[in-house]
């Protein structure tokens, strides 16, 4: 009984002088947080954005670390919600450790936990969320994500010198990148001439989208544009299908997503992007090599943004050091096409809001598969 | 906006068909918490989470989530089933041992048991949007079932129409011929009082639960059908707008269950599309409130006496 007693007591201390060794040597890793839902209806997004991030801790470890320092990417799932995000960031802004944050990923997180890593003097990146506020509202606040204001003009133009429609119909969730969208769709089709014949809205959390749709019929669009996410836009389209809408449908970046290749109705479905695989040079071929062997699957925008956002986050630290100020005033001098960050999404540099100018691609489904549209608008 | 008469009319016709399926869903969910409420007078808040129960596990003996993909006819049987099964093991654990306690205490186990499977489906299921694969549901519930004119009626909403319509039909008879249904209206007008004539209560409760929440599942399917989505928070927001339903009709009426549930999908539908499509629950809401204000009880239900299954 007593030396049964003594061992577990012996082993107890083995375990505790392990995990303090262990702790010991984290604290040694420069901690790189990640926001984004990496659970709920949004987690194939965050699988992008986590993926990219991890791949691009190896290669930044596999190559000696920042000055010698390994790096540790710490992930916080805050499931797109605007109340976990600020729970999250909040969390972020009193580890004196971390002295960059990458995210989120919806723009309504975004702009939630804006405020609190503004007033913590916390510089972040975003890599995905395109609402246009987000740079205007705060200097902290960086993103190599293009906004809603230039992707609704270029998918306006898209739809009407390429697609040639006349009448369009809007169909936005009720949130600040839909809402960010639709305004900036509309503003451009004015000026184009494309009539917008009908906008209604939805919420997230409905899954009957039929009493829109009906209306939506009656006006006979040409196309019907869905400002909005993916889980919802499958619904939407299907549903419409079975009303007998045979209109074309498209949409943002918010629906770049898998689930909506296993739909047959979304067939000829075509979307803005900002990443193809398809259409950069030797390094882009690079990233897409590493990334199907590490996670078997295809690397998408969200990922191939995130892996350019910590390499530019490891480009700061290795300048200045950990240093929140000195990383948001490097940041901020990355400013023209000299100084740009060169990574696999292009150039990336940011303008007096931390805003940045990149180029959309346009992507369509075809036989159930992503593939580039043939007719690209530059 | 369409500008002719007869696009009008046929917009009209449309939303009025959509706002049917809807309602006869609502009923459908209904029905199960009125039941239970008309005989142990509970609401029970956990039977959204049952009617989601049905929609996860039809999907999944369809789509093979657990190894094996049956035909979709015995799939459906067994989710049912399960489902009534569910609805007697959530009375039996959660609700049963608290019979003679406040009924506060029995509401808040009830919202506990809510959270509960909702996290449970969470766990076992996954976050994001489960939809039906095409290839094992029959073709023909997609493809139009009638068409006039721009007013399409698919299939699906015949098939929902008509089962909300004959299951009704069913339970009434169930609850006005059989010895079962004059146990529970027996226990509905005064418990001990039917305890002591020698009806089995116990027995007669778990029958209720059965009842109600096989209903729940037939609903949790339909929906999962007609929408193709299935995800493990749908049954709170349905769960709410069929309780809304249920006390629009009168707690504890089956026929204002009924009723509530269609003036509720008509009215939701309605809002949607001649109102503002961001209102269309609220108007819903509005409208329940109205009718509350004026008559309290429901539309069905009488404040005095005591509750189920008169009409």
């Amino acid at each position: 009984m007593n030396t049964g007693r003594f061992f577990l007591v012996l082993a107890g201390l083995v375990l505790l002088s392990l995990s303090a060794g262990s702790v010991w040597a984290q604290a040694e890793k420069i901690k790189i947080p990640v926001a984004a839902p990496f659970t709920g209806p949004l987690a194939s997004f965050g699988e992008g954005i986590k993926n990219g991030a991890l791949l691009k801790e190896d290669e930044i470890n596999a190559s000696g670390g920042i000055n010698g320092r390994m790096v540790e990417i710490v992930l916080a799932d805050e499931l797109c919600d605007p109340q976990e995000a600020a729970a999250v960031a909040t969390r972020f802004a009193h580890d004196p450790q971390v002295v960059i944050v990458i995210g989120h990923l919806c723009s309504s997180a975004t702009l939630a936990a804006l405020p609190i890593y503004k007033e913590a003097g916390l510089p972040a990146i975003t890599p995905a969320s395109t609402n246009p506020e987000i740079g205007r509202l705060s200097s902290y606040y960086f993103r190599n994500v293009y906004r809603d204001d230039f992707q609704g003009d270029f998918l306006a133009a898209y739809a009407e010198k390429v697609k040639k429609f006349k009448k369009v119909a809007i169909f936005y969730e009720v949130n600040d990148y839909a809402l960010g969208l639709k305004d900036a769709f509309t503003k451009a089709a004015e000026k184009l001439g494309l009539r917008i014949v009908g906008a209604e809205s939805y919420m997230a959390k409905t899954a009957d989208f039929k009493a829109q749709l009906s209306k939506f019929k009656m006006l006979r669009p040409d196309a019907v544009f869905i400002a909005g996410y993916a889980p919802q836009a499958t619904l939407i389209i299907s549903q419409a299908r079975s009303l007998g809408l045979k209109c074309a449908f498209f949409g943002a970046d918010g629906l770049d997503d898998a689930v909506l290749l296993k739909n047959p109705d979304a067939e000829g479905l075509f979307v803005t992007t900002p990443f193809l695989a398809d259409q950069g040079g030797a390094r882009v071929n690079d990233f897409v090599e590493h990334y199907r062997e590490k996670f078997s699957l295809e690397p998408n925008w969200f990922a191939a943004n995130t892996y350019d956002a910590v390499g530019m986050a490891a480009a700061a630290i290795a300048a200045v050091g950990l240093d929140r100020g000195k990383v948001r005033a490097w940041l901020a001098g990355v400013s023209s096409p000299e100084k740009a960050y060169q990574g696999i999404t292009g150039a990336t540099y940011f303008d007096e809001n931390g805003d940045c100018l990149k180029a959309a691609l346009v992507k369509m489904i075809r036989d159930g598969r992503w593939v580039s549209a043939g007719e690209q608008l530059r | 906006m369409p500008t002719t008469l007869l696009e009008q009319s046929s917009l009209f016709l449309q939303q009025f068909v959509n706002g049917m399926t809807l309602g006869s869903i609502y009923a459908l969910i209904a029905v199960g918490y009125t039941m239970v409420y008309g005989v142990i007078q509970l609401i029970n808040f956990a039977h959204g989470e049952i009617y989601m129960l049905g929609a996860f596990l039809s999907f999944s003996l369809v789509s093979g989530f657990f190894g094996v993909g049956l035909p979709f006819v015995l799939a459906v049987t067994i989710a049912v089933l399960v489902c009534a099964l569910a609805g007697v093991l959530l009375d039996l654990v959660a609700y049963r041992p608290l019979r003679r306690s406040p009924r506060l205490a029995a509401l808040i186990t009830a919202i506990g048991m809510s959270i509960f499977l909702q996290n449970l489906a969470l766990l076992i299921w996954g976050g994001q949007i489960r939809s039906f694969p095409r290839a094992v549901i029959p073709v023909f519930l997609f493809a139009p079932a009638l068409q006039f004119g721009e007013v399409v009626v698919s299939w699906l909403q015949v098939v929902i129409l008509l089962t909300a319509v004959i299951l009704m039909v069913v339970l009434q008879l169930i609850v006005h011929y059989t010895r079962l249904g004059r146990a529970m209206r027996a226990i509905a007008q005064d418990q001990t009082a039917a305890a002591l004539m020698g009806v089995n209560v116990d027995r007669v409760v778990s029958y209720t639960f059965a009842l109600g929440s096989g209903l729940g599942g037939v609903a949790g399917i339909l929906v999962g059908l007609y929408y193709n989505a299935v995800y493990p928070t749908m049954g709170y927001l349905a769960g709410i707008k069929a309780f809304a339903a249920a006390v629009l009709g009168g707690i504890g009426s089956i026929p204002g269950a009924i009723l509530g549930g269609g003036i509720l999908g008509l009215a939701e539908v309605f809002g949607a599309g001649y109102i503002s499509s961001s209102y269309g629950d609220g108007i819903a809401y509005a409208i329940m409130i109205l009718v509350i204000l004026v008559k309290p009880a429901g539309l069905f239900g009488r404040p005095s006496s005591n509750k189920l299954y008169r009409g």
